[in-house]
């Protein structure tokens, strides 16, 4: 026992960060698949755009709206983020467009080193799929490689399918929703999905309907110098009801790679709808060279009364996230939920957090959330919680905790509240502690190892959070947490 | 089992073990008494291991083992328990699953098969029945929310499902009223055994009511300056720790 | 791009001449902070710190350069007495010193208080840490100007071991004048090691007008100094008033703030707390309580540098009509600030469709062994508490009235000094809405 203060058993456990970064795995998704991509060429234009939209068989006004959003992009300047650390991303670099060169018609015609990529991954695509009961898009580097319990989910009446298919299929739907809760020129990552997305899942849920299976959709990166920048859109009408999860990774490669994704939620009357991540994209290693740049538009849009979206996310991978899932309340009484974990550890930075903005009568919103600082990582939480005028009775609880592993790590609470109606009632509390030492001693006195009473004891502290995710995530999102850890003790 | 000798511990600079020697063996109950500030609960500290408590002479020695240069969870699997005299809260974690855990790391340690949850369940039944703690504790966060009885009843339940060599009581009757206080006794007699030792360290004679001991030392200025059977703690009783005091020598442990 | 044309807020000021004092650095200093700020202008709202507070209406005002005839207005300080405090006491009168209104005579021994003109005219070379200084920030326009602009201000000194008994007051004045001016006070206040000290700083109006003030003020405890610093703010109701007050640390030192807050169309308060040596302390208490159009904004911002540094905030707020409130609480806990504990609660009423409040706590923590913890709600008065003085034979008014006057007080409770604490009460009282 070295330490000078009496009660610093984690300066006691830095004692062990030999022993520690030997036992260390390494990223388990870091694996490269080989096989053959179609790609268009990096470099970001006009031309690319119209390429891009041909190349998928777009209609004409798909084509003309991610023109619209491409020279909106022009005009917009990048954002400047005062936490994050970031070199500017030279877009030029990127190529836009990387496909298996196999197209896909059917499951069946999926490319088996594909099907071999999602066993390794975990993802129930096939055989398994059916047992796990999910329903599976998985998109790889830009295109949806299949959807699995098609025909199960058209009985329903269900539409789950690829964005690609959607907008050839189901065009008037596509149309009348797309863009309708984000604005192609929302914001600078925005406007450059709007312009070139590749993929992403299609949902909608006809009235009265309530999805007979989770759906979920397992996203990973391949190809080099590639951007993925997929689109979902999930649509339920009135009393309908989804759940929707969706996965994330990607191989380990020393350049950044770019994901910037947008998510769209349409909730009508009295439906609802429940939208899990679990993103494990690579983190880059422990000096920070590598790593996916996660700049995503997560928005829900609760437009009928009644209605709820709630968003549950475990954070574990990316070099920088930048997400903040929220919810326009703006049916009466719409209800609107935020759940994270976000884990940062090595140099990781993740910016995250929700806006709720109340603007129907008696709507409520609740926000839980959790961040873990290990290594030189830095973790914001941003929140924005806004009560317009018409809000009359609008409630919102928030609870932001952090949990700092380690001397040379950040935990940073923002929260926003902007409140107009004086009939609403906003409240927002944070703690900022870490592992106590007695703590950690009571554990270890009762037999348990340092790593695993730490994770003992971070799995404790996201209780509340993976209560709210589906069985399986909920062990996947604890066995991710005690991986991204390993070595944080030391 | 247990030899202390000429212990010396500081805690953030000071010292408060000045030359403790104790000698502990199986199937005993040993009473360490003293008034506050004597180095009662540094004692305890030092054993089971806990952080920022150094020791700068002497030796302690379990089972012929060097206990000092053990880590505290190999001190626990090696047999050593110390019942917190403040249990920690731990959110989130629950209670039967962190005993679980507990108890098949320290199996693991000594090469014994783990309980599988069927099994421990089962083991956790009996042991329940025998503290008479109600099936909902183990439903809780680890001491979240628990009154200090229960955080106290909690710490000799933990102790009855480890099954240790030595038991470390840290003044475990504070806080407790007298029902309590008899409810933990019974469970600490329940639990003795010609294997089993314990250490109790108290302020208060009436634990000893409920608890026989079989020797009972008086720890003061950091040394045991006293060793003797039960009647010693009667003594104190009567006439207070100031005779501790005006009483001669140091004398080491006679046990 | 070409360089837009100064708002005419800018212009008006820049018209002002330059005090001159003869000493090179501080004519520097004056010069380069107003071409700063003629530079950078006005902050808008996409600086983070001026987020809720827009400054486009003011831009357009133009506030004539300080005022001539200072000296000669006609005060009626009985109107401004505060019970407890006949101790020494400097005022100032928009903006000038007034010898003939102010205490200094028979100051107790260990204490040095002086208008800074006079300071700079005898001693200036110990104010050159204070008054040297560059801003660099943003959000600094109101800091830049004062830096250039302040001609006069406090200078207090306490000297190391000196207990004064009596508390110190700084009361500035704003009087009705030909036009809406502009006025700036630079205070500097240095308690030295062990020493302690009650000081009041009052803002009060003689009569309506739509003045400027700007004060910023520059606070060093040294090591075991104790301080409790007490704010009234009752300036006039068209007056706008910028301030900024920095609390600087050493190791054990203790500062206690209240703030009161209740006069002012456009107000804004700064307060900058460095905890910068072991073990010092810092607890803050504060209040507004707005109504009309009135726009106050608060914004703490407490540093932890040092080992086992604490600080506890409390704020609390009301807005009434078309009232905005703002509150900003950053709390940063630096690396190496190690076992540092951290606490800032602020609550708000809000008591009218009309009226607003944005509130930001803010934790940024990069050290180890931390406590921090924060807290902010908006809502309104808890119903029950209202039933139950309701089933009682309260009249709901009366009731409501009594229930917001006990969510302000409770701010003030830990405040020692029970006459400055039962004046605050009826000043507060006199405001809430009846």
């Amino acid at each position: 026992m070295t330490s000078e203060r009496s009660d610093n058993s984690v300066i006691a456990l830095r004692d062990n960060a030999e022993v520690a970064e030997a036992l260390g795995r390494r990223y388990e998704a870091g694996f490269v698949t080989d096989i053959e991509t179609t790609s268009l060429p990096p470099g970001l234009s006009e031309d690319i755009v119209r390429q891009l939209s041909a190349l998928k068989g777009e209609p004409e006004w798909m084509t003309e709206w991610r023109l619209k959003a491409y020279r909106h992009w022009l005009t917009m300047p990048a954002p400047d983020w005062a936490k994050l650390r970031l070199d500017p991303i030279d877009y030029q670099a990127i190529s836009y467009y990387a496909a298996p060169k196999a197209g896909p018609k059917s499951l069946d015609e999926v490319d088996p080193k594909l099907l071999e990529t999602y066993e390794k991954l975990g993802v129930p695509l096939h055989e398994r799929a059916k047992l796990a009961g999910v329903a599976v898009d998985a998109v790889f580097d830009s295109v949806s490689v299949g959807t699995t319990f098609r025909k199960e989910l058209a009985e329903a009446g269900v539409i789950f399918c690829s964005m690609s298919e959607a907008i050839r299929e189901h065009g008037d739907l596509v149309r009348q929703y797309l863009g309708s809760v984000v604005p192609a020129g929302d914001n600078y990552f925005a406007a450059l999905n709007s312009a070139v997305f590749s993929d992403g899942s299609f949902v909608f849920v006809p009235s009265g309907v309530r999805c007979p299976m989770e759906l979920s959709t397992y996203f990973r990166i391949n190809a080099i110098n590639t951007g993925q920048f997929e689109r979902t859109l999930i649509v339920c009408e009135d009393d309908a009801y989804v759940s929707y999860l969706e996965g994330c990774t990607a191989p380990m490669r020393d350049e950044n790679q770019l994901h910037a994704a947008v998510v769209e939620l349409v909730a009508l009357e009295r439906a609802q709808i429940k939208y899990s991540t679990v993103q494990n994209w690579y983190p880059g290693d422990e000096n920070g060279v590598g790593g996916i740049y996660n700049f995503v538009t997560k928005r829900g849009d609760c437009r009928g009364d009644d209605s709820k979206i709630s968003w549950t996310q475990v954070e574990t991978g990316s070099a920088i996230t930048w997400k903040y899932p929220s919810c326009v309340l703006r049916g009466d009484r719409s209800v609107g939920e935020f759940h994270s974990v976000a884990l940062t550890h090595h140099r990781q930075q993740a910016d995250t957090g929700t806006k709720m903005i109340h603007i129907g009568k008696g709507t409520k919103s609740k926000i839980v959330s959790k961040g873990i600082s290990a290594g030189r990582s830095s973790n914001s939480y941003r929140g924005l919680v806004k009560v317009e005028k018409g809000a009359d009775g609008a409630r919102n609880y928030t609870q932001c905790d952090s949990l700092l592993i380690g001397k040379r790590c950040g935990a940073h609470t923002f929260p926003y509240m902007e409140v107009k109606n004086p009939s609403a009632i906003v409240e927002h509390e944070a703690t900022t502690s870490k592992i106590s030492d007695d703590q950690m001693f009571y554990c270890r006195s009762r037999g348990i190892g340092e790593e695993d009473a730490v994770s003992m004891i971070v799995d404790g502290f996201c209780k509340q959070v993976f209560r709210e995710l589906p069985m399986e995530f909920a062990v996947e999102a604890k066995k991710l947490l005690e991986v991204s850890l390993e070595g944080a003790v030391g | 089992m247990l030899k202390i000798e000429n212990l010396h511990a500081r805690v953030e600079g000071k010292e408060i073990l000045k030359g403790l020697s104790l000698t502990v063996n199986p199937g005993e109950v040993h009473a360490i008494m003293g008034p506050n500030g004597a180095g009662k609960s540094t004692l305890g500290n030092v054993l089971a291991g806990r952080d920022g408590y150094e020791v700068t002479a002497g030796s302690v020695s379990f089972d012929g083992v060097d206990l000092l240069a053990l880590e505290p969870e190999e001190r626990a699997a090696a047999g050593v328990f110390l019942a917190f005299q403040y249990p920690v809260e731990i959110p989130g974690v629950n209670n039967t699953y962190f005993l679980r855990a507990a108890l098949n790391t320290q199996r693991k340690q000594r090469g014994e098969p783990e309980l599988d949850s069927m099994q421990f369940l089962r083991l956790v039944r009996e042991k329940l029945k025998v503290m008479r703690i109600s099936d909902e504790l183990l439903h809780r966060a680890v001491n979240e929310g628990f009154s200090g009885g229960e955080k106290k009843r909690n710490e000799i339940f933990q102790m009855a499902v480890l099954e240790p060599k030595l038991a470390i009581l840290d003044e475990t009757d504070s806080g407790l009223d007298i029902d309590a206080l008899k409810q933990v006794a019974q469970g600490v007699n329940a639990q003795r055994s010609p294997q089993r030792a314990f250490l109790m360290i108290t302020h208060y004679q009436r634990l000893l009511d409920y608890i026989e001991p079989d020797f009972v030392h008086v720890l003061a200025d950091g040394r045991i300056v006293e060793s003797g059977d039960k009647t010693l703690a009667l003594k104190l009783e009567e006439q207070g720790y100031a005779w501790v005091a005006e009483h001669g020598e140091p004398a080491g442990a006679k046990a | 791009m070409s360089q837009p044309a100064p708002s005419p807020f800018v212009a008006a000021l820049l018209d002002a001449p330059l005090p001159a004092s003869g000493i090179g650095w501080l004519d520097a200093a004056r010069r380069e902070n107003l071409e700063a700020f003629a530079a950078a202008g006005l902050p808008d709202t996409r600086v983070e710190t001026w987020k809720y507070t827009a400054l486009r209406a003011l831009a357009q005002r133009r506030f004539a350069a300080g005022d001539a005839q200072a000296d000669a207005r006609d005060v009626d300080l009985s109107a401004f007495a505060l019970p407890g405090t006949d101790g020494p006491e400097l005022v100032f009168v928009n903006g000038a010193f007034r010898a003939d209104l102010s205490r200094l005579r028979d100051l107790p021994a260990g204490l040095s208080l002086q208008p800074l003109s006079l300071s700079l005219r005898q001693d200036a070379e110990p104010l050159r840490f204070a008054l040297a200084g560059r801003y660099r920030e943003a959000g600094d326009a109101f800091a830049r100007l004062n830096a250039a602009l302040a001609a006069d201000g406090v200078v207090l000194r306490v000297a190391a071991g000196a207990r004064i008994a009596q508390p110190v007051r700084l009361l500035f004045i704003g009087a009705p004048a030909e036009a809406d001016l502009a006025w700036h006070a630079r205070n500097v206040v240095e308690l030295g090691e062990g020493a302690e000290l009650a000081l009041v700083e009052q803002h009060a109006s003689s009569g309506e007008q739509g003045h400027l003030g700007t004060l910023v003020g520059d606070i060093v405890l040294r090591e075991g100094a104790k301080l409790r610093h007490a704010v009234l703010q009752d300036a006039a109701e068209g007056g706008t008033l910028v301030r900024r007050n920095s609390l600087h640390l050493a190791a054990r030192a203790q500062a206690a703030v209240h703030v009161l807050e209740l006069g002012g169309a456009l107000v804004r308060h700064e307060l900058q707390a460095e905890l910068g040596g072991d073990g010092s302390r810092l607890d803050m208490r504060g209040v507004f309580a707005l109504r009309g159009r009135q726009h106050v904004d608060t914004q703490l911002a407490i540093r932890h540098q040092a080992l086992g540094t604490a600080s506890d905030s409390v704020w609390r707020g009301v807005a009434d009509q078309r009232a905005r409130g703002v509150f900003r609480g950053a709390i940063v806990v630096a690396a190496g600030a190690d076992g540092s504990d951290a606490s800032l609660a602020n609550k708000n009423l809000l008591l009218s469709g009309q009226a607003e409040i944005d509130t930001k706590p803010e934790l940024e923590i990069y050290a180890d062994e931390v406590k921090a913890a924060h807290g902010a709600t908006v809502g309104q008065l808890d119903e029950r508490s209202l039933f139950y003085l309701r089933s009682r034979g309260i009249p709901q008014v009366q009731a409501r009235s009594m229930l917001t006057s006990a969510f302000c007080r409770s701010v003030f409770d830990d405040l020692p000094d029970e006459t400055l604490r039962e004046h605050l009460f009826a000043m507060l009282s006199r405001r809430l809405p009846a």
